[in-house]
């Protein structure tokens, strides 16, 4: 128990330095030096330092759009197991609340955005309600494979330990598409190229800048975390497949978690180095193709597995 | 004589009584609403008892000395009380204040009087014991209910509401007499219990005819193009009582007969979850493309029947699959959403009527920013959105995870059963992603924002017998959702009534998921505390300063510049064009300095498009046809029932 809270402060503490790992190597590609690996905390340190200015179109909601996204994946984060270590918390039936505690998030978020009378806001607001409704049913359908796999519904028994292993010892070739569709939901979850463009500068090509851009100050900050969390929540999914294997020493496992989950941010990077915005009507066929893997990898396992 | 007597009788008079009142305008509403609303809480209390005792009432009385009228209440009739009571109780306490035209007082009167028959009906139902009460109390439900739907009978549309739903819950009136006539030609008995003998393709008849004739009631796809018409033109308590309660009629009817016919097979599950599916996710879909506030939500009606059968399909297949803890999950999750529905969507339905009654208007597109006067209705109509859309820490989310618990069970099993649970889990995914959409559009923009329009400004929130009611509905959406533990086993014993053919099943795992639901919950306040500590420590002597929104550069904006419902749903609509086809109106922009111009869309429902060209004109076609039998000739009338007559009389 101790050392699962450990794990989790630590996630928290280093979520913000795997996210400006992205933006290294988004700069190596363009051929720039890049900003310091420790850019996300000056900017969090700053922005927690300022005060705030508010819309006068914006009520108490506005105010609560930060917490609880925040709230959101900081408690999503309890009941995921981080190297391999048993999390926080468990229970039977965990994800499902975890993916709906996720849309208490992002309503709250559309709710912030939509509180400031702001077309811009709305318009990011109504696509973020868009893609993530497809996100959720491939989710779905990879809990109704790993359920299947292992007859589990937490996430503790798909991530924690040797899970990964047994996992692709049961079904490998289907994983791979679950590898695939798992990353498209990284990308479009936590708004990267090619979904969304975190570094444009255009409001009306935007999803979630669009959306908070009336935040300032400690609230953009707790909104800057809860995105850094998140995206290291989805990212352990990946980084623990895709290294499923159990040393045995905890050291060496976190060591190596740490390594997969390197890899992650950086395959994220180059995916957005190489690879340009879609156009907003072609971003629902990009995330149905997560949604075809899954169902694919799901249906095909329903042979091998009896 | 029993409570339950008691207090329909109490019910009647409240509604009875003020018809002679009508020149106390203020004492006819305050008898009315202080008499339906004692007997609902004496109702409410007898429920309750027999939900916790368990003991069976039955009550007989002869009825034109040719058929008894049975009742009976057993848990499952008891669970379906406590919604009907629950609601119909808050709903007559806001209608204090809601019904407020001295100069209607004859109508409100009568209003109040249909009411009451409604609710007794209403209770009357789930507490039939045979055919022929139970048709009887169904009708009385249904003409009741259309004398609600037509209150405000001067606008033609309301009239025209009216004449749908009324053709409506008769048609489906003739599928459950055809049901029950099959029933009755195979057992001979107007008793329910003959039922079980019944051939099994007989069975399957029966219950299909069955199900197209309470879905009708329900609002099952494709038969609910009533509802969305009726709801908006019902005063809103009646819209709560009718979209919380009424509908749900239809799901007691539908499990019922599953029950009476004792056919576990897998077909049974496999149409209801099918309907379920469909039902759930273009009551969503069509719910988003609508523009007025009381038919959006009359279509979340749709979406959380559809919700409601997933569950009680994935139930069926359980029971045909011999799981019964997969059967349980799903029917109690399917039963607990039926009472989380009634609560949230009458919560909501007040909330509309609130607004509605300030503005004047329930045209999404012309309202905006009303949280920041009406505060206590935008916190509680939020709190609705967010337990409608399923999110924890919620009474919806409780029992979308029942059903999605009995779903997993279900993908466990062999082929069929593993696509169909397959399929619901996916549905339901996508219908919770839908909905939450949908609420996050008309909170967004009928709450939140600048008013786009002078009726949505300076508006008041006065009327504490409005308030009152959403208050408590807000806080049951919260109390459901924290500790859900009594309201899942109370649904567990509903479903026990079922007779699903096994013994009585251990409860510990219903109440280990309970207690998860209940941690998980307080999980998240701990945490919402923490960051909540952690803000507060953040903006301790920060300076805090109001300016405009930011416009991203654009110095002159203006409150018609706000992305409107129709633009915040124009994308996910255009993904779901094939079953939701757009009409656009906007003539094109020319010229450099481009004249006024307007756009206007309309999303097609396409039960509602196709239902007259392929049924509804052949039907009328077909009779067209037999027109000479109406002549108009008194004396070959009095020939046709001679002749009538003398058939029955030589061949039956």
């Amino acid at each position: 128990m101790i050392k699962s809270i450990i794990f989790w402060l630590l996630a928290m503490l280093l979520a913000p330095f795997f996210s400006a790992v992205i933006l290294k190597v988004k700069a190596f590609f363009g051929g720039k030096k890049g900003p310091p690996l420790l850019i996300n905390y000056y900017t969090l340190i700053k922005l927690f330092k300022k005060g705030s200015v508010y819309s006068t179109s914006t009520t108490f909601i506005f105010k609560m759009g930060p917490m609880v996204s925040l709230c959101s994946a900081v408690t999503v984060l309890l009941f995921l197991p981080i190297a391999g270590q048993a999390p926080v918390f468990s229970f039977n039936g965990d994800v499902i609340f975890i993916l709906y505690l996720m849309g208490l998030g992002r309503f709250f978020t559309i709710a912030a955005a939509m509180d400031t009378a702001s077309p811009f806001e709305g318009m990011g607001a109504a696509r973020e309600a868009y893609f993530p409704i497809i996100c959720e049913a491939t989710m779905f359908t990879i809990l109704v494979l790993f359920y299947k796999l292992t007859g589990e519904l937490s996430l503790a028994g798909y991530f924690s330990g040797s899970q990964p292993a047994e996992l692709w010892h049961a079904a490998g070739a289907p994983l791979l598409f679950v590898i695939m569709a798992f990353f498209i939901i990284l990308l479009t979850e936590n708004s990267r190229v090619p979904v969304d463009d975190p570094a444009t500068h255009l409001e009306l090509t935007m999803i979630h800048e669009v959306m908070v851009l009336d935040h300032s100050g400690p609230d953009l900050g707790l909104i800057e975390l809860g995105s850094f969390i998140k995206l290291f929540f989805f990212s352990t999914f990946v980084a623990r497949l895709i290294c499923p294997f159990d040393m045995g020493n905890p050291i060496l496992n976190t060591a190596m978690f740490g390594v997969a989950l390197l890899l992650v941010y950086v395959a994220a990077g180059i995916t957005e180095s190489v690879m340009a915005r879609y156009r907003m009507d072609r971003v629902p066929q990009f995330v149905l193709t997560s949604f075809a893997l899954a169902f694919f990898a799901t249906v095909i396992t329903l042979e091998f597995v009896k | 004589m029993d409570l339950f007597f008691i207090s329909l009788g109490i019910i009647l008079a409240g509604g009875f009584f003020p018809l002679f009142l009508k020149r106390q305008f203020l004492w006819m509403k305050a008898v009315s609403v202080f008499g339906i609303a004692t007997g609902c809480l004496l109702g409410l209390i007898d429920a309750g008892r027999h939900l916790a005792i368990s003991g069976n009432l039955y009550a007989s009385f002869d009825y034109l000395s040719a058929f008894s009228l049975f009742f009976t209440i057993d848990s499952l009739a008891a669970f379906f009380l406590v919604a009907i009571f629950f609601v119909s109780f808050l709903a007559v306490i806001y209608g204090f204040h809601y019904m407020d035209k001295p100069e209607k007082a004859a109508r409100t009167a009568v209003n109040f009087f249909f009411f009451s028959l409604l609710i007794i009906s209403m209770a009357l139902v789930v507490c039939a014991g045979n055919m022929i009460t139970f048709m009887l109390a169904w009708e009385i439900m249904s003409l009741s209910s259309f004398f609600l739907v037509i209150y405000d009978h001067q606008k033609p549309e309301n009239r025209m509401a009216g004449y749908l739903y009324f053709v409506f819950s008769h048609v489906g009136a003739m599928f459950i007499f055809s049901a029950f006539g099959l029933m009755y030609g195979f057992s001979g008995s107007f008793g329910f219990e003959g039922a079980a003998a019944l051939p099994e393709p007989v069975k399957l008849i029966v219950f299909v005819l069955a199900f197209i004739g309470f879905g009708s009631k329900a609002g099952v796809f494709p038969f609910h193009v009533w509802l969305p018409h009726a709801h908006p033109a019902a005063p809103s308590h009646i819209s709560a009582v009718m979209s919380g309660v009424m509908i749900k009629t239809g799901i007691y009817g539908i499990m019922r007969m599953y029950s009476v016919l004792g056919s576990h097979t897998m077909i049974f599950g496999e149409i209801v979850l099918v309907a379920g599916m469909v039902s759930g996710i273009l009551g969503v879909v069509y719910a988003l493309g609508q523009h007025d506030l009381k038919r959006l939500l009359a279509y979340h009606s749709v979406e959380n029947i559809g919700i409601i059968l997933i569950g009680l399909g994935l139930g069926m297949i359980g029971v045909a699959a011999g799981q019964p803890v997969m059967a349980v999950l799903g029917f109690a999750g399917g039963l607990l959403h039926v009472l989380n529905h009634s609560i949230f969507k009458s919560l909501l339905f007040m909330g509309a009527g609130m607004v509605i009654r300030k503005t004047g208007t329930s045209a999404i597109d012309a309202l905006g920013g009303l949280i920041k006067n009406m505060k206590i209705t935008g916190i509680t109509f939020l709190i609705g959105s967010l337990a409608i859309s399923g999110l924890p820490p919620f009474n919806g989310f409780v029992s979308e995870f029942f059903i999605y618990m009995g779903g997993f069970r279900g993908v466990a099993l062999d082929r069929t059963a593993f696509a169909f649970s397959l399929l619901g889990i996916i549905s339901l995914a996508v219908i919770g992603g839908l909905a939450l959409a949908c609420f996050s559009k008309v909170v967004g923009v009928v709450f939140q924002g600048e008013p786009r329009s002078v009726a949505a400004e300076n508006v008041d929130e006065k009327g504490p017998a409005m308030l009152f009611p959403m208050l408590v509905l807000a806080g049951a959406c919260i109390l459901i959702g924290v500790y859900p533990k009594i309201f899942i086993l109370m649904a567990v014993k509903g479903v026990a009534s079922l007779e699903l053919g096994y013994g009585r099943i251990p409860l510990d795992h219903f109440i280990e998921l309970t207690g998860n639901i209940t941690r998980a919950a307080s999980i998240f306040f701990g945490v919402f505390l923490l960051v909540l500590a952690l803000r507060t420590l953040l903006y301790r002597g920060k300076t805090i300063t109001r300016s405009g929104t930011w416009g991203c550069g654009f110095t002159q904006p203006t409150v018609k510049m706000q992305y409107t419902g129709s633009s915040y749903a124009a994308s996910i609509l255009e993904f779901f064009k094939p079953v939701a086809p757009l009409n656009e109106d906007h003539p094109a922009i020319q010229g450099r300095f481009p004249a006024k111009t307007h756009y206007h869309s309309h999303v097609h429902d396409i039960a509602e498009r196709y239902m007259g060209s392929i049924i509804v004109r052949p039907v009328q076609w077909v009779f067209d046809q037999l027109r000479w039998i109406q002549h108009g000739d008194i004396h070959l009338y009095i020939g046709y029932i001679l002749l009538a007559i003398v058939v029955l009389l030589f061949f039956v």
